[in-house]
């Protein structure tokens, strides 16, 4: 080769070296700076994908809760002897669970954040939650309730939301007291219809596990998961009349609820007592469904029909920040998990990540707007709240029906003829 | 099918002497990277990148040298993450378990490849997508492997980053260097030829249905690999994750963004998506799909041999002018 | 199962593969003339689905009246898109890479302009005849999927009358059968493919006008559809669309029969196997098996 083509070479390379070098910086530079004056908290939740529309509503919960946090000025740290206020860092992963966990990973390890709110849904929150003890830093979900996530004997890992089983014997457990009334005759058949999803599994547990505790009641007749997302659902349907059923319970995505519904109705089906799982009231399917909705019941973590003043305080709140009311109960569990967070940073006393998880183990909010009124995690770190079934009436009215202490009207049962 | 050639078939403008250095620089430079400490999340970034560098450079085998488009590539994936998963639970130590998941996958690819290779273009690539999705739905089913509800690795030791991290980079490096064994013997000759015209080279004594089987192997059993790396850092996968055909399409992707059949297009596509793609979505949340999606529009409209491609077109006219310049 | 069921079910299905067809038409005419699979379909069947919502929601306009609407307004987006975008990339006898991930590119900034425009909000039509239907003896034709069902075939019917009786539809038949050929006769191939894309993304937008009258959607809406047509259009021969017809109905009853022996969560499997199977046992499709036997007849 001749000087001047090695001269040329040696050139290039250097000049790819410096490429590169200045690469590798800027990657390094982009990392965000350690700020001093504030409090960062990682939320990670889904606004794009399958399920933008509860991550949306998660966000703005927290939002709210930030923003009330901040309004006083922050949170107080007694090791700097000042409040300091709190600094969202917020990732959409886009309903996608390796996203997801990449996201929070990110936040842990590099964005300076003192714990992180995420995992809308049980896969996104299972993939987070490998993370919190990787990275040593508290995580509490508000949106993935299987329990399966929390028996992992994992440290670091928080969930606001009760387990998904629970949800379904509460839904049974309901229905038994309707049959303890009088409402309801006994020995009635039940047709399941569950997604093929962690919740749709659990929330069939949780039914056999009332029913095997308290036999005579109800009879499984049909259970079968089908495929979310499905374009035509007439063939589950038809398998569901061939069970010749009193009672439909199905466990669905608001998307294969409004689907399913339609052409349940279309086919002039008709059972005593309906039911979608954790859906029912949502503003979307009352305006996609109409009065065909009525009468259904849904099993939800919470309820802006709740008669706690802190509830009522929440709504007025989260309609003026939001423009909107709370749609079912997703803002709520995201709202009071980082209320409970900033309580547990402010008894920490400083911003060390293992003190708040010590703090967020023993500390009680005592004020929560979630059923029963106070958050207190497990052992395993999930609370064991509980939960309130809520009936739709006609004209976009919604009810409370159990529990009888919390109830805002009565239950409907059997579910009439008419339409 | 509108690929380009490059890496170092006759004539081409790159010297041999800086196809040699710019690897081993980038080589070395990218093995130095946690020795400098640059964080965790740097690592993380890198450490997916180079998986991806993997798959991509896997599937270059199949879908740039021998020119048949697979967008089903995810099962492979899946198949490499799962089988790891599985391995690693049962006790096998890590780097079987992925050479496990890269035997599994290469099997597969040998039970999808005979029947669909004799499909043309289009009907190929969508019968690829085809199993793809079966698979993913079957595995939404399968009770064994935890259905719906994925799949944990249950993984007692302490994380320590840089060992995943340094596994992803031998792995990406072996990759490559199969690439260029593969593109340098008479093998990678044969599929270039029946990636031309299948006919004509099967008339010259190239058998390319052995051919393609054999290399949809190699390029199976590293994506599969790529999976199974990627399954032991992130402990959790499942079905709807890792079988996406959003995944498949990404694959893909990171090729066709760096040149397709070419050596070091998959790996500079690899980068490209890795790295641009993770930043877009952090820093946009709002507008991210928007910003990619128009990065993807203005690179095929101005240069659809990707990197490598504009690289070429560069070199070329550097070497047009220093002729002309002899000349004169 | 009674008798009355049965023929619920068939009628569901043949229903159903209305639906189908009318959504995977678009793709079967961009794919005819320019070689080119439309991976941004499912943009466009979202866009055409917010453009009947916003016609109903702010106008009253009757989703049906909608989706017909649907066709001029789509008609020239896609001659748009074409114009700005596709028409610069080389094509050729086979699909080319560009193609694809030029579309898919257009997908996600579709994707994203729905986000932008419309938020992340399910939405769905509820018009009286949603939930209506209409009964024959025991035999019940959900009134909604009978309208859009009436429509699809009706656009069916137009388009072959457009391909077999116009100027246009000759040049459209002559390019999908060989485009050397066809601009020999004097066949104007520019001009033809811009308008055949802009044909084909005004079928998207109108079919996913008529699928918003059925299901909920979002921006992300459109993508399990797109996957659906690819299996209908191979199973029908790419380039046929009596061979859409027939892909159609063929995967319409298998979704909804083979539900009868199998657990729903298998459903999709089942389009996909399909699909593979069909491949295996028919390269060219069920178009393909039609050739042939005009071949021998």
């Amino acid at each position: 080769m001749s000087s001047s083509s090695v001269h040329r070479l040696l050139q290039r390379s250097v000049g790819l070296l410096h490429v590169l070098a200045i690469a590798i910086a800027v990657l390094v530079l982009v990392s965000p700076v350690w700020a001093q004056d504030e409090i960062k908290i990682g939320v990670v939740m889904p606004i794009t994908g399958r399920e933008a529309k509860p991550g949306q509503y998660q966000r703005e919960g927290i939002e709210l809760a930030i923003k009330q946090i901040n309004d006083g000025g922050g949170i107080l740290i007694k090791s700097r002897e000042k409040k300091l206020p709190i600094k969202e860092v917020f990732y959409d992963d886009g309903s996608d669970q390796s996203r997801s966990a990449g996201m929070a990973e990110r936040a842990m390890s590099s964005d300076g954040v003192v714990a992180v709110i995420g995992g809308y849904s049980t896969a996104l929150g299972e993939a987070e939650s490998v993370m919190p003890d990787r990275y040593q830093t508290p995580w509490i979900t508000p949106g993935a309730g299987a329990t399966t996530t929390f028996s992992r004997g994992y440290e670091f890992v928080f969930g606001t939301l009760s387990p998904i089983d629970l949800l379904g014997y509460t839904t049974a457990q309901y229905l038994g007291t309707l049959v303890d009334k009088g409402k309801l005759g006994k020995g009635l058949k039940i047709a399941l219809a569950l997604e093929n999803t962690d919740h749709g599994v659990e929330y069939g547990r949780g039914i056999d596990n009332w029913n095997k505790e308290h036999p005579g009641y109800f009879n499984v007749v049909f259970s079968e998961k089908f495929e979310l997302g499905a374009t035509d659902f007439s063939g589950l349907l038809q398998k569901v009349k061939n069970a010749h059923a009193d009672i439909f319970l199905a466990d669905a995505h608001l998307q294969d609820y409004i689907t399913m519904h339609r052409q349940y109705i279309q086919s002039g089906m008709y059972h005593q007592m309906i039911s979608y799982g954790a859906r029912g009231p949502e503003a979307d399917a009352r305006k996609a469904l109409g009065a065909a909705t009525d009468y259904i019941f849904a099993g939800i973590w919470w309820s802006s029909k709740l008669a706690y003043p802190q509830v009522k305080k929440f709504n007025e709140d989260y309609q003026a920040f939001t423009g909107h009311a709370p749609d079912s109960w997703y803002p709520a569990t995201a709202y009071d998990a980082m209320r409970v967070l900033a309580q547990a940073i402010e008894h920490a006393g400083s911003l060390d990540k293992t003190a708040i998880r010590d703090q967020l183990r023993k500390t009680e909010l005592k004020n929560s707007i979630l059923p029963g009124q106070v958050i207190r995690f497990g052992k395993n770190g999930q609370i064991q709240g509980s939960f309130v079934i809520v009936q739709n009436k006609p004209d976009d009215k919604v009810d409370i029906v159990f529990p009888l202490d919390a109830a805002t009207g009565e239950s409907v049962a059997p579910k009439p003829k008419a339409h | 099918m509108g690929v380009t050639d490059g890496g170092n078939a006759g004539g081409s403008p790159v010297p041999p002497f800086v196809s040699v250095v710019v690897p081993l620089l980038l080589l070395t430079s990218l093995t130095a990277v946690p020795l400098v400490g640059p964080g965790p999340n740097i690592i993380r970034l890198l450490f997916v990148t180079l998986t991806l560098v993997t798959a991509s450079v896997g599937w270059n085998l199949i879908g740039g040298f021998a020119g048949q488009i697979s967008f089903g590539f995810a099962v492979f994936y899946g198949l490499g993450a799962y089988t790891t998963a599985l391995s690693i639970n049962g006790g096998i130590p890590p780097v079987i378990a992925f050479s496990l998941g890269a035997v599994v996958a290469a099997v597969a690819s040998l039970l999808i490849g005979l029947p669909t290779f004799r499909l043309k273009g289009p009907y190929f690539a969508i019968a690829t997508i085809g199993v793809s999705e079966a698979v993913r739905v079957v595995m939404m089913n399968v009770p064994f492997t935890g259905g719906a509800s994925g799949y944990r690795i249950i993984d007692k030791t302490r994380f320590v980053q840089s060992h995943h991290y340094y596994t992803a980079l031998a792995l990406a490096a072996l990759a490559v260097g199969i690439s260029i064994l593969v593109r340098r013997s008479k093998l990678g000759l044969a599929l270039i030829a029946i990636r031309e015209d299948q006919d004509a080279a099967s008339d010259l004594g190239v058998n390319p249905f052995i051919a393609k089987l054999i290399v949809h192997a190699l390029a199976a059993a590293l994506a599969a690999a790529a999976g199974g790396v990627y399954a032991r850092y992130s402990l959790f996968i499942d079905p709807d994750g890792v079988f996406a055909f959003r995944n498949g399409v990404a694959i893909l992707l990171m090729p066709i963004i760096g040149g397709v059949g070419t050596i070091w297009g998959p790996v500079i596509g690899a980068f490209v998506y890795g790295l641009i793609h993770e930043e877009v979505v952090a820093n946009f949340p709002q507008a991210h799909l928007l910003i990619f999606g128009s990065l993807l529009i203005l690179i095929i409209l101005f240069e659809p041999g990707g990197v490598v491609g504009l690289f070429q077109k560069f070199m070329r006219s550097i070497r047009a002018r220093s002729s002309v310049g002899a000349h004169s | 199962m009674s008798a009355a069921d049965f023929l619920n079910l068939f009628i569901a299905a043949v229903l159903l593969a209305g639906v189908y067809a009318a959504m995977s038409v678009g793709m079967t005419i961009i794919y005819g003339v320019m070689k080119i699979v439309n991976l941004a379909h499912a943009g466009f069947l979202m866009l055409g689905a917010y453009f009947v919502f916003e016609a109903y929601d702010r106008f009253k306009i009757d989703p049906l009246l909608g989706a017909l609407l649907a066709f001029p307004v789509f008609f020239f987006i896609g001659m748009g898109v074409h114009w700005l975008l596709v028409r610069r990339i080389a094509t050729s006898d086979q699909p080319t890479l560009t193609s694809l991930l030029l579309l898919f590119g257009v997908w996600l900034v579709l994707q994203n302009l729905g986000y932008l425009i419309w938020g992340n909000s399910d939405r769905a039509i509820l018009t009286p005849r949603t939930l209506s239907s209409l009964e024959i003896g025991p035999i019940s034709f959900p009134t909604v999927r009978l309208a859009v069902f009436v429509v699809a075939v009706a656009s069916l019917v137009g388009l072959e009358f457009v391909l077999h009786k116009t100027w246009f539809g000759r040049s459209v038949r002559a390019l999908m059968q060989n485009k050397e050929a066809g601009q020999i006769v004097g066949v104007n191939v520019s001009r033809t493919a811009q308008i055949a894309f802009g044909v084909g993304i005004a079928f998207a937008g109108a079919a996913g006008g008529l699928l918003a009258m059925l299901y909920s959607f979002n921006p992300d809406f459109g993508a399990s559809f797109q996957l659906r047509a690819f299996v209908i259009i191979v199973l029908g021969g790419l380039e046929s669309f009596g061979g859409v017809a027939v892909g159609s109905l063929i995967l319409a009853l298998a979704e909804t029969f083979v539900i009868l022996i199998l657990p729903a969560s298998y459903q999709p499997a089942i389009a996909f196997s399909l699909l593979v199977v069909a491949l295996i046992v028919l390269p060219e499709g069920i178009a393909g098996l039609w050739a042939k036997r005009r071949r021998w007849a």
